[in-house]
């Protein structure tokens, strides 16, 4: 007797660690290993040593940045290295997040104070970072390059890696031994071609997490719940190129039109709910890394994931 | 068992091609059968042995169980897969809002009215609550009653009777069990009276049990008593403990190693600061009857998006129309937008083109249903195309300029685009958010 789970895998989730410690050469308080897993997350006993990674995204240039999250960080949001500050204090997340939004304004071209800002934020806060560069070919190489200097030896993750635009962001994260976020759009096919590129391009796998795009709750929030499943399903039964533990973020949440029309203490509350019930969901589909913008949203999101995680240690069965 | 081959059927068949069975051959009724499209008691003919096979491998691995009756009713149940990308999840999964009988009959009311009133409207689609479930937490038959009584005055909703005392049950089945209630919950102690309960007012029965292992032989022995209408309690203060529990149960249903536990999974989510968690995890992981704490407006909306989200078909994307779309009062001058026909992207941009108060024309083609992001990648959204929908839609006379906004996540077709139609084409945002801010910056005539 002894009815369980029935565990129909082969395959193993390949491990991804961000942030390097003083003892590696960096100055993060800790870092960050995922993946791992021989079975979907939650499902049997965890790795030990491994956690649900929950990420709190910030940005540098918060006019591009959606207000209700702006709004809840306070005064802190003016500055990114305040924010960071905020971020480590305040919110508590595993991982901070920095979008460097300022990149995405027409005719952008300060990468010198792109390099300060990235300085500015490692010295605010010592959890390990991610960091998001330009989404515009014609500059990503000069700002990919600015970013990786500037947190060389800090292991981040650097974001975004995609089948048309990947060469600057590997190139930097080569060169000042980061890791990358390889983003495809809803699509395992699609996701798996990336990673087969970047491995051509000599990125090894355990320095790749994958962002299959998540759409927001009632905004194709299900297609990216189904890649997902499908990617890890696919990793578990033996894909190597798709094994890399993934990482998820409905970054249209705040901007969807029912956030966008609430108003008052509404606004932050269905802002809440709005990442929360795309994030749970989205780690029990697979991702190692589940990320949000609204700092309330964070602990509920780390509660939920850890109950779901790590029952077995705590005295559980 | 996995399923049957026609052939493998049809040689269990009588093969007489009576026809009583309402089709010409034995053949044809094999295939039907084998597709899920005929059952088995449609043959009068067939032995035990073929029944027993048959019966097995055709109806669907998990039990379906109606809730309730009229209108609001909802089954529960019949689900083929572990993944939604197999094939599709079937039958959404019940909410019920619970309330303790011992609260005052008005809260009572106003709560059971509440659920009886929220929609929320998405997508062409009514999404509500299902239903009330009422907790003995007085003990007492007569509370119990009472309070089942405050919610049958104002609604005729499903509802779930919550205690394990057989005496408060039939008190409370005394005044709504005409309405097929689910009876929660039957244990190794007492399900002989729940059993009994359950066939003399024909409700459906929740079964709870510590294992998994004594719960597949609760329901056994509530099958020998005759019912077959079960659900089963998985519920556990640990989250862990709940995923791996419905994970389980569904592995063992649709694989049929243990049908014992072919039943649709009843989950109590309204656990001390984790309800959303539990929620969620019962939407997504395999749970059909979700009881909880009354919801705040956000966390049900929410909640119910994500179910829609869940249980929407992955087979069919949800499509709208190609051709113009108006939004405002456009004039000759408007600016033209060019988007495609996966009704979210539509209705994002819409939304944003609204609230721009620009008036505009959308011009919707055809990329079977694929965001832009993903036709661009599979070749789906193409210059051709663009082209034919110009003069289909006869866009040329729908404005006097020869100007067309394409989304920025399509900018490497732009020259190509160009080419093809002689339009002018802008690159628009590759966020809908930013249109607005476009539009007033970038758009002339």
């Amino acid at each position: 007797m002894g009815i369980s789970t029935i565990s129909e895998w082969t395959g193993q989730i390949g491990e991804l660690v961000i942030g390097a410690t003083r003892s590696e050469g960096g100055t993060r308080s800790r870092m960050l290993k995922v993946g791992g897993e021989k079975d979907l997350n939650g499902i049997g006993n965890p790795p030990l040593g491994h956690t649900a990674v929950v990420a709190y995204e910030i940005a540098d240039d918060p006019d591009l940045w959606p207000a209700v999250a702006r709004h809840a960080a306070g005064d802190a949001s003016s500055d990114p290295a305040t924010w960071a500050r905020f971020a480590e204090t305040e919110v508590r997340p595993d991982l901070i997040r920095l979008y460097c939004t300022s990149t995405r304004r027409r005719g952008f071209s300060d990468t010198a104070g792109i390099r300060k800002t990235i300085e500015e934020v490692l010295q605010a806060t010592s959890l390990p970072i991610s960091i998001e560069g330009s989404n515009d070919p014609a500059i990503d190489s000069e700002v990919y390059q600015k970013i990786g200097e500037a947190a060389a030896g800090e292991r981040v993750l650097l974001g975004t890696a995609e089948a048309g635009r990947y060469r600057s962001v590997a190139a930097a994260a080569m060169a000042y031994g980061h890791s990358i976020i390889a983003q495809s759009p809803i699509d395992i096919n699609l996701a798996k071609q990336l990673n087969i590129l970047l491995r051509e391009i000599g990125i090894p796998h355990d320095r790749i997490a994958i962002d299959p795009y998540t759409g927001a709750l009632g905004y194709g929030f299900e297609y990216s719940y189904s890649v997902m499943e499908r990617i890890r399903t696919a990793a578990l039964k033996g894909d190597e190129d798709l094994a890399m533990p993934m990482i998820s973020s409905a970054v249209d949440s705040l901007t969807v039109k029912e956030v966008r029309e609430a108003e008052g203490e509404d606004a932050d509350r269905i802002a809440v709910a709005w990442e929360l019930y795309a994030m749970l969901p989205a780690y029990l589909a697979g991702a190692a890394i589940v990320s949000a913008r609204h700092p309330k949203t964070i602990p509920l999101l780390r509660d939920a994931c850890s109950s779901i995680f790590q029952a077995y240690h705590g005295g559980g069965e | 068992m996995a399923s049957l081959k026609p052939l493998e059927i049809y040689k269990l068949l009588p093969k007489k091609n009576c026809k009583e069975c309402g089709d010409p051959t034995c053949l044809t009724f094999a295939m039907k059968l084998a597709g899920g499209k005929a059952q088995p008691d449609q043959c009068p003919y067939l032995d035990e042995n073929a029944k027993a096979i048959l019966g097995a491998s055709t109806r669907p691995p998990i039990q379906k169980v109606k809730i309730g009756v009229g209108e609001r009713s909802f089954a529960v149940g019949e689900e083929m897969v572990q993944y939604r990308h197999e094939k599709t999840f079937i039958h959404e999964p019940g909410i019920m809002t619970a309330i303790a009988d011992t609260i005052p009959a008005d809260r009572i009311k106003e709560i059971t009215t509440d659920v009886r009133d929220y929609v929320l409207t998405r997508i062409g689609t009514d999404l509500r609550l299902n239903g009330i479930a009422i907790r003995c937490e007085s003990g007492s038959p007569g509370e119990f009653s009472r309070a089942v009584e405050a919610v049958e005055s104002v609604a005729d909703l499903p509802e779930v009777l919550m205690s394990i005392d057989p005496l408060c049950m039939e008190a409370a089945l005394g005044v709504s069990g005409n309405y097929r209630p689910l009876i929660h919950a039957a244990t190794h102690e007492n399900y002989h009276e729940m059993c009994r309960l359950a066939k003399k007012f024909s409700c459906p029965l929740a079964i709870r049990a510590d294992t998994l292992d004594s719960l597949a032989d609760l329901s056994s022995k509530c099958a020998t008593e005759g019912i077959s209408n079960l659900l089963l309690d998985l519920t556990s203060t640990s989250l862990h403990e709940v995923l791996n529990r419905t994970t389980a149960v569904r592995q063992h249903a649709v694989t049929r190693q243990t049908p014992a536990l072919g039943y649709p999974v009843f989950l109590d989510c309204a656990q001390q600061g984790l309800d959303d968690a539990f929620l969620v995890t019962g939407v997504a992981k395999f749970g059909s009857v979700l009881v909880c704490n009354p919801l705040s407006h956000p966390v049900r909306r929410a909640l119910l998006v994500l179910r829609q989200n869940i249980y929407t078909d992955p087979q069919k994307p949800i499509q709208i129309t190609p051709g113009l779309y108006r939004v405002g009062n456009p004039g000759m001058d408007a600016p033209v937008l060019l988007s495609v026909n996966f009704s979210l992207t539509f209705f994002t941009l819409q939304g944003y083109l609204e609230a721009s108060r620009v008036p505009s024309v959308m011009l919707v083609v055809d990329t079977e249903g694929l965001s832009v992001l993903t036709a661009v990648a599979s070749g789906k959204l193409q210059e051709a195309m663009v082209k034919e929908a110009i003069a289909k839609f006869d866009l040329g006379n729908a404005v006097s300029h020869r100007k067309l906004i394409i989304p920025g996540y399509a900018a490497p077709l732009s020259g190509r685009i160009e080419d093809a139609t002689g339009w002018k084409v802008l690159v628009g945002p590759r966020d809908a958010a930013d249109i607005a801010e476009f539009l007033l910056q970038e758009w002339k005539p």
